[in-house]
This record gives C-alpha cells, sequence and structure tokens, in this order.
C-alpha cells in the first residue's frame, strides 16, 4: 500500500487520534507509549501488526479496550518507521526498528486476528509478565433467519451478502456494513424503505422486508468485525483528508469530522457511524449526494451542513485518507455510565 | 473556566462584531507610532490583515460579514526549546485529564468549552484572553494574573477537588507555564490591553419569556441528546475514551464554575452549539436549555464550607443560577461525586 513517510508522520495520521499527539494516551482509557517493555522491537511491532483486545497491563495500569492491527494499512517501512519513532522519542531507545524484521513478523502475523489480551503478548515477549488472562467475548448468537436473509436473499429482498460481501465488508461503490452502530442501520433500511433514502438497489431490497427483520439485519452487523478491504483510489490529498478528520476547518465552519464520528473514525454514538475503512467512492457519493440536496434526513441537520462545505478536492481527500485507516472493532460505542 | 459565580467581568462584546475599519482602529489605539508599523508589519506577514476573511456573524440581528484575528495554525509552532514548551500547553489544554492527570478531577479539556484548541472566535478564544491578563477582577478585589485565571480553570471546570492532588496546581507549576507559553504563541501578534471582537462568548440578552427548565429540556432532547447523551452524560467509544463531554453529573464543571450559571451557558450554547451548527438556536431556546443543564445536580462548590444556602449568599449572587435554589422540590447545590 502507499507510503505516508517517516515515523512522525505515519504516528499522526495513524495514531495520534487514539494515543494522542504526545503518547501520552487517554486517561482510564488508551494507555501510553511509555512502558519500557512494550518499546521492544518485536512487541511494538506484534501490536501494530496485529492490535490487541482485551485486558492489558500498561505501566501500573490495565486497560481493556481495543487497538486495530495495521498489517493491511501500513507498510513495512512505515511500521519500522512510526515503531522507531514511538521507540526514540517516549521509549528512551537510540535503535530504530528495522524494516527487515517487520517483514519477517508480517508473515508470521499473516491471517491471524489481534492479540488477545496482554498475555497472548508473552508469547512475544516474556518481559511483560504479569499480565492478565482473557476471557474471550461471549460468542455472536446466530439467527438462522437472519442468515437466510443474508446469504439466500427471498424475492425482492436479495441477497445482502451478494452485494455488502460475505462478511459485510462492501466492495467500491457499494458500502462496508460491518461494525456500523444498529441504530443507525436500522435508521437507513427505514429510510430507504420509506423513500426518504434513493437507491435502486436498496429501495426494493429494504422494502420488501419487515420492520422486524430490518432491526435483526441492523443488530447482526453491527456486531461484525471484517478486516478492511478498502483501497485510496480518488487520487485524494491524504495529509488534507487527515487535517479534517483531525482538526476540520473551521475557518469554513467545518468541525473535525472524528469530533462527531469519533477517535479514529469507529463511531461516536448511536446514530453517528463509523467511518474509517469504508470504500472511498462511497464516501465521495455520500458527500455529494448531501450537497446536491439528494440525500438528506440526518438526524438535526447535522450531516448536510457539514457536507455542504466541503469542495470536490476536500471530499477526494478525506474519503482516501479515511479508506486507508483499519476498520473498526466490533464492538460498538456505549453510553458512559 | 471557571470563573465562578462572580459577576462576571465588564466585557464589551458588541452586539454585532464589529467591521474591518474596527480592527484597525483597534490596532491603532493599541499602540502608538513605530509600534504601530511594527504591529502592521507583523500582521501582514502573519497573515491576520493578509489573511483576513469574510465570516457570518453569529449574532442573530448582524449577517454582516467581519474579520476576526487569526491566530497562528499548528504548523508555526517553532523548533526549540519553546516550540516544546508550546507544543507541551497544546496538549494539556486538548487533553487536560491525561497530561495534567493529578490536577483534573473530571474528564473535561479546555478545548471542550474553547472549541478548536482555543482558537475559535466567540468560544473564549485563548488569543483574545492572552491580551488582557494581568486584570482587575472584583471577585477578589485585587490584580489576577493569567496563572489566576488558569488556577480558578483547574478548580471549577476541572473540578479539581476530586482530581487525585485535591487541588489545582500550585502556584508557579510548569503547568501554568506551558499553558501560558501556548496562550501567548496563539497571541501572536495581536495587541493587547484591548477587547477584540471575537473575544469571550457573545452575551445573549434574556429573552422575554425568561428562562425555563421544562421548555428546555424539550430543546435538549430535539437538539442535545443525540450527542450528549439522552442522560447529558456525554459519550465515549468502546474504548472508554470521550466522544462528547458530559453536561451534568460527577465527570461535569462543578458549582462554582462560570458554566454554571445560566446566562454564561446560554451565551456559550447559542453561538456554538450543537456543534457546527452556529445560530441554530433562537435566544430564547438557547435560555432555555441552558437553564435544563443547569437545573441538575454536579460536584460542589469547592468554596462552600459551610450549608449550600450560606455559600449562595457569600459567592452566587452574581449571574443566574439555580445554585442554593429548590427546583423539582430539591434543593440544588449538595454536589454530586
Ligand atoms: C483506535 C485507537 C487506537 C489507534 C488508532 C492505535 N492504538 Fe495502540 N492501543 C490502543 C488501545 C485501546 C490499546 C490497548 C488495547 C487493549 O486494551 O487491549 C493500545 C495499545 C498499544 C500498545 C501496547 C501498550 C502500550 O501502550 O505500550 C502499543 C505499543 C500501541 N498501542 C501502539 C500504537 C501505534 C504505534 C499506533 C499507530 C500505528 C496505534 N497504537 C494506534 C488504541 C489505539
Ligand atoms: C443489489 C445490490 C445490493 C443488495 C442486494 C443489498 N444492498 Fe445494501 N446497498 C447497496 C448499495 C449500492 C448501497 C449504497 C446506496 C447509496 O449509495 O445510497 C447500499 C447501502 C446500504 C446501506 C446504507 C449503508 C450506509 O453506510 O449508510 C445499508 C444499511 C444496506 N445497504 C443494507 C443492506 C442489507 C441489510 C441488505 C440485505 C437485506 C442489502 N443492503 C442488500 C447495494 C445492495
Ligand atoms: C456535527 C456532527 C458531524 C460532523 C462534524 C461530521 N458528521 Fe458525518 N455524519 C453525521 C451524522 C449525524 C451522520 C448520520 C447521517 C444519517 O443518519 O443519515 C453522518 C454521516 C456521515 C456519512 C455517511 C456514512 C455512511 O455510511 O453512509 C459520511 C460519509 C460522513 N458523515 C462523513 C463525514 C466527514 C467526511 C466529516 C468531516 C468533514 C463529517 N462527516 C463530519 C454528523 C457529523
Ligand atoms: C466547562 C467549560 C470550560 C472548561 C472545561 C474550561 N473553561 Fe475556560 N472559561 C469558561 C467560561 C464559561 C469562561 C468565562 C468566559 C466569559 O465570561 O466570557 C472561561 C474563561 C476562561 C479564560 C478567560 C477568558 C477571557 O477572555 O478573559 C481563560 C484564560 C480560560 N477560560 C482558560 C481555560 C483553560 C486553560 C482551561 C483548561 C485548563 C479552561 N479554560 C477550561 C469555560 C470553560
Ligand atoms: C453534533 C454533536 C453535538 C450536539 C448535537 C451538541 N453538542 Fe455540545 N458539544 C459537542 C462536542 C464535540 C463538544 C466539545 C467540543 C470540543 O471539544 O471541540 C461539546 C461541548 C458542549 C459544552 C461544553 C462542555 C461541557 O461538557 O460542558 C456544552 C455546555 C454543550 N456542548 C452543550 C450542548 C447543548 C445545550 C446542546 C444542544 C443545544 C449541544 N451541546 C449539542 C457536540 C455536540
Amino acid at each position: 500500500m502507499e507510503k505516508i513517510s517517516g515515523g512522525e508522520a505515519v504516528f499522526a495520521a495513524a495514531c495520534s487520534t487514539c494515543h494522542q499527539p504526545n503518547g501520552v494516551g487517554v486517561r482510564g482509557a488508551v494507555p501510553p507509549l511509555n512502558d519500557p517493555a512494550f518499546m521492544e522491537p518485536a512487541v511494538l511491532t506484534a501490536v501494530i501488526l496485529r492490535g490487541v483486545e482485551g485486558p492489558i497491563r500498561v505501566g501500573r495500569e490495565t486497560f481493556d479496550g481495543a487497538m486495530p492491527g495495521f498489517a493491511g494499512q501500513l507498510t513495512d517501512q512505515d511500521i519500522a518507521n512510526v515503531a522507531s519513532y514511538v521507540r526514540r522519542t517516549w521509549g528512551g531507545a537510540d535503535a530504530g526498528v528495522d524494516p527487515g524484521a517487520v517483514a519477517r513478523a508480517r508473515a508470521q502475523a499473516a491471517g491471524a486476528g489481534p492479540w488477545r489480551g496482554g498475555r497472548d503478548l508473552t508469547r512475544v515477549s516474556p518481559a511483560l509478565l504479569p499480565q492478565p488472562a482473557w476471557s474471550g467475548p461471549a460468542p455472536l448468537p446466530v439467527d438462522g433467519a437472519v442468515l437466510a436473509l443474508i446469504n439466500e436473499g427471498r424475492g425482492e429482498a436479495l441477497a445482502c451478502s451478494s452485494c455488502h460481501g460475505p462478511q459485510g465488508q462492501g466492495g467500491d461503490p457499494i458500502p462496508r456494513l460491518a461494525g456500523l452502530p444498529a441504530d443507525y442501520i436500522a435508521a437507513q433500511l427505514d429510510a430507504f424503505a420509506a423513500g426518504r433514502r434513493r437507491n435502486d438497489q436498496m429501495s426494493g431490497v429494504a422494502r420488501a422486508l419487515g420492520p422486524t427483520e430490518r432491526r435483526a439485519l441492523a443488530d447482526y452487523y453491527s456486531r461484525l468485525a471484517a478486516p478492511s478491504t478498502a483501497t485510496p483510489s480518488l487520487d485524494g490529498d491524504r495529509a488534507l483528508g487527515e487535517r479534517l478528520a483531525l482538526r476540520g476547518d473551521w475557518s469554513r465552519d467545518i468541525p473535525a469530522c472524528f469530533a462527531c464520528h469519533g477517535p479514529s473514525g469507529f463511531g461516536g454514538g448511536p446514530r453517528l457511524p463509523a467511518l474509517a475503512a469504508q470504500h472511498p467512492g462511497y464516501t465521495a457519493a455520500q458527500l455529494s449526494a448531501w450537497a446536491s440536496g439528494q440525500r438528506t434526513g440526518d438526524p438535526g441537520g447535522l450531516m448536510g451542513e457539514v457536507a455542504g462545505r466541503l469542495s470536490e478536492q476536500d471530499r477526494r481527500a478525506i474519503a482516501d485518507y479515511l479508506a486507508g485507516l483499519p476498520s473498526s472493532p466490533a464492538t460498538v460505542p456505549r453510553n458512559r455510565r | 473556566m471557571s470563573d465562578p459565580s462572580e459577576t462576571p467581568r465588564e466585557r464589551t462584546v458588541p452586539a454585532s462584531p464589529p467591521s474591518r475599519g474596527l480592527i484597525r482602529d483597534l490596532l491603532l489605539a493599541a499602540a502608538g507610532g513605530l509600534a504601530v508599523l511594527i504591529l502592521g508589519l507583523l500582521a501582514v506577514s502573519l497573515g491576520w490583515i493578509d489573511g483576513r476573511r469574510e465570516r457570518t456573524s453569529p449574532s442573530a440581528d448582524a449577517a454582516r460579514p467581519v474579520a476576526y484575528f487569526q491566530p497562528p495554525p499548528p504548523s508555526a509552532i517553532p523548533d526549540g526549546p519553546d516550540g516544546d514548551a508550546i507544543r507541551r500547553g497544546e496538549a494539556l489544554f486538548m487533553n487536560t485529564p491525561a497530561n495534567a492527570a493529578a490536577f483534573t478531577g473530571n474528564s473535561l479539556s479546555c478545548v471542550n468549552c474553547h472549541l478548536d484548541g482555543g482558537r475559535r472566535a466567540n468560544a473564549s478564544p485563548m488569543w483574545s484572553a492572552w491580551g488582557l491578563y494581568p486584570m482587575f477582577r472584583a471577585k477578589n478585589g485585587r490584580i489576577n494574573t493569567m496563572e489566576d485565571r488558569i488556577m480558578g480553570c483547574f478548580t471549577f471546570s476541572m473540578n479539581a477537588q476530586a482530581s487525585s492532588s485535591g487541588g489545582p496546581p500550585p502556584a508557579g507549576h510548569d503547568v501554568y507555564r506551558d499553558l501560558q507559553a501556548y496562550m501567548h504563541f496563539l497571541a501572536t501578534a495581536a495587541p493587547s490591553g484591548v477587547e477584540m471582537p471575537g473575544g469571550g462568548y457573545p452575551k445573549v440578552a434574556q429573552p422575554a419569556q425568561g428562562f425555563d427548565p421544562v421548555r428546555g429540556a424539550r430543546v435538549f432532547a430535539a437538539n442535545c441528546a443525540l450527542c450528549h447523551g439522552e442522560d447529558g452524560q456525554g459519550r465515549v467509544n468502546a474504548n472508554g475514551q470521550p466522544v462528547f463531554p458530559p453536561l451534568w453529573g460527577p465527570q461535569s464543571y462543578n458549582w462554582g464554575a462560570g458554566m454554571a450559571r445560566i446566562n454564561t451557558a446560554a451565551a456559550f450554547i447559542k453561538t456554538n452549539m450543537p456543534l457546527g451548527q452556529t445560530g441554530r438556536l433562537s435566544d430564547q431556546e438557547a435560555w432555555d436549555v441552558a437553564a435544563f443543564i443547569n437545573s441538575h445536580e454536579r460536584p460542589k462548590d469547592p468554596r462552600q464550607t459551610g450549608s449550600v444556602e450560606d455559600n449562595a449568599r457569600r459567592n452566587h449572587t452574581g449571574g443566574k443560577t439555580y445554585y442554593g435554589q429548590v427546583v423539582n422540590g430539591r434543593l440544588l447545590g449538595g454536589g454530586v461525586r
């Protein structure tokens, strides 16, 4: 995949939204990047390639979140650069990380999902001990009727998987559905069915589904995690896209996209969908559709107003930047308790 | 911030922001002779004059375009020790709980109320505040430095009493130096000692119908709950990372904060909320929803030593507040933890 450049730039584009530009993380949520045991080249590389989910002890604190893997988004050189940057800036180390070693770790990691908590990572380096044990997530309940709709379809309700892919990963210009919030998906299906959102392919499908079916499908897709299959392809200026995503452009009244769509574009709430790893042609088309008034019905007109302020160049830039991010984990945002 | 229930300092916020001519006059008023020339050159080279842009005024009556001061972009932060201090200050401003962990007792960051990293005009930007201090404040009858002011922010807006150290950073702490380095940077080439257009939160006169939390609850459900949650507790993502800040309850600003005054909250909300939709609410709606959010319990006023009623008489006579009042049969001000 396309190279972003030096370690600092990779960090800003791919890591800073969660670990923060100065690597301190977010209190009680995202760990800081200063625990020497995690700054070892092999550990850093392993975490960046595969990501990690579940309980992990960093410093004296335990975290229980989800970091995506970047194997599909970053080249060996990018990973070597960003790992070297992290090590030198916060890990107190001089020696960098060698791209050759990243390539070997990548070969080993092929096909493996995220590390299961800190305990799993001790296989890379026993120096990480002690680490909390992993207790797997509750298994997804599988509803046969929902699976039949997805894989076989029924009359006008064509099989979802025939267009959105077997894992809901989509394929440009058909959107990824995996990991979008259930309320958002249900609202879109309702909108297609009621004609508030129009699309030749989706309208008929949605009309052929009952309200309970629409909700069940929404629940199903919201709980899927599928690796990204999106590729930046619009020749967009990804540095501009990154700026708009992380900071916005308030001189044009454009808030940061992630202010509403959540850090890393993983979603901001039940009606604020994830954008990360969405296919760029689809994203850009939706932004144009709002700007031209073809897509409406967004709650509070929040998205329409923002989209109306974006130029064609902005749309391509942001769509390509988002396509280069890893996909969100299956977890959906929850209310603070 | 923070600054408590004192009578807000007299700020002559123009009802409708002034035009460019006034900015030139301000510049002239701010300095004399050679200084004007230098300031002027600086302003031009920094893009203040040249780069000034037109913006629709947020105040309801003035659709006239107005130019605001333009702080330098993040990319203008210099290298070297000065730049490092500015970057530390920026990090403190953007992610206060992690960077000032010992002094932050809630999940808020400065940027939640001073938008766009303290750059946004009419969101009490730091470039306008910088040149106004030291300032005489009627509240304590003495000259207040910027450090005093920021200490107030920690005490009230960041609810420092609930932090691990139990209070704001002690006088002279690096937190103050770094935050001031950042403010000083944002105010590069700004005049000092004058009120600048876009400073503070533009006041909104109390509307004819006064304010009413019952009407405000409806405004809240329709315009705010999507992001801040039906229960006003904000939202965090799957990692527990804040996406939308809480508006009341234990993780919010305390009863001594400026935002706890209904008039101040109405001013903030009218120009800045819903995010990205400046001017969407009427004055009446802004006051009603401000009354609604400030009619909920939040952490106690740290100045309270005796009873709530006693503290209400001592510290809550300026501005509009429910502190020490009975709403729905409950005395407000007792605090939550
Ligand atoms: C979506 C948010 C997110 C992004 C983006 C992200 N991380 Fe993480 N990272 C986390 C979380 C959350 C954890 C802890 C995971 C857990 O609790 O299982 C973590 C853990 C880590 C760890 C191990 C613990 C530590 O703090 O030392 C390292 C190293 C790390 N991340 C590096 C990176 C690097 C480098 C990047 C960019 C290439 C990155 N992360 C991008 C959220 C993120
Ligand atoms: C014939 C191809 C096709 C089939 C079959 C199909 N879709 Fe779609 N779907 C699309 C296209 C194309 C879009 C993009 C519509 C647009 O551009 O507005 C879409 C959009 C969507 C969206 C909106 C996504 C978003 O991010 O806003 C949802 C939700 C959705 N489809 C769900 C389903 C479900 C559930 C099924 C099965 C019951 C299904 N689709 C079957 C082609 C299809
Ligand atoms: C003020 C809040 C807000 C901001 C800021 C914002 N969005 Fe949105 N966005 C929304 C909402 C709400 C929706 C859901 C719309 C709906 O339900 O129809 C949405 C939906 C979208 C969608 C449709 C997703 C899909 O799967 O079809 C895209 C694409 C999008 N936003 C892109 C962006 C980009 C790019 C930015 C930054 C330039 C941005 N948004 C900033 C509120 C926001
Ligand atoms: C809960 C919202 C909130 C938070 C969080 C907050 N502030 Fe404020 N701040 C305010 C309000 C309200 C005012 C008063 C503005 C007015 O009266 O015009 C204010 C005023 C200020 C002022 C004086 C502005 C002027 O023009 O005189 C400074 C400086 C300031 N805040 C800095 C900070 C810093 C630094 C932080 C983080 C440590 C912070 N604030 C956090 C709401 C907040
Ligand atoms: C589109 C999402 C969104 C909507 C809708 C929204 N807000 Fe906010 N609000 C935010 C964000 C994001 C921030 C923090 C801004 C930042 O950090 O840049 C915020 C900050 C605030 C703050 C200051 C911080 C705090 O927690 O006290 C208040 C007060 C507030 N909002 C009130 C409201 C009110 C009242 C409404 C409804 C009229 C509203 N908001 C609607 C997203 C939203």
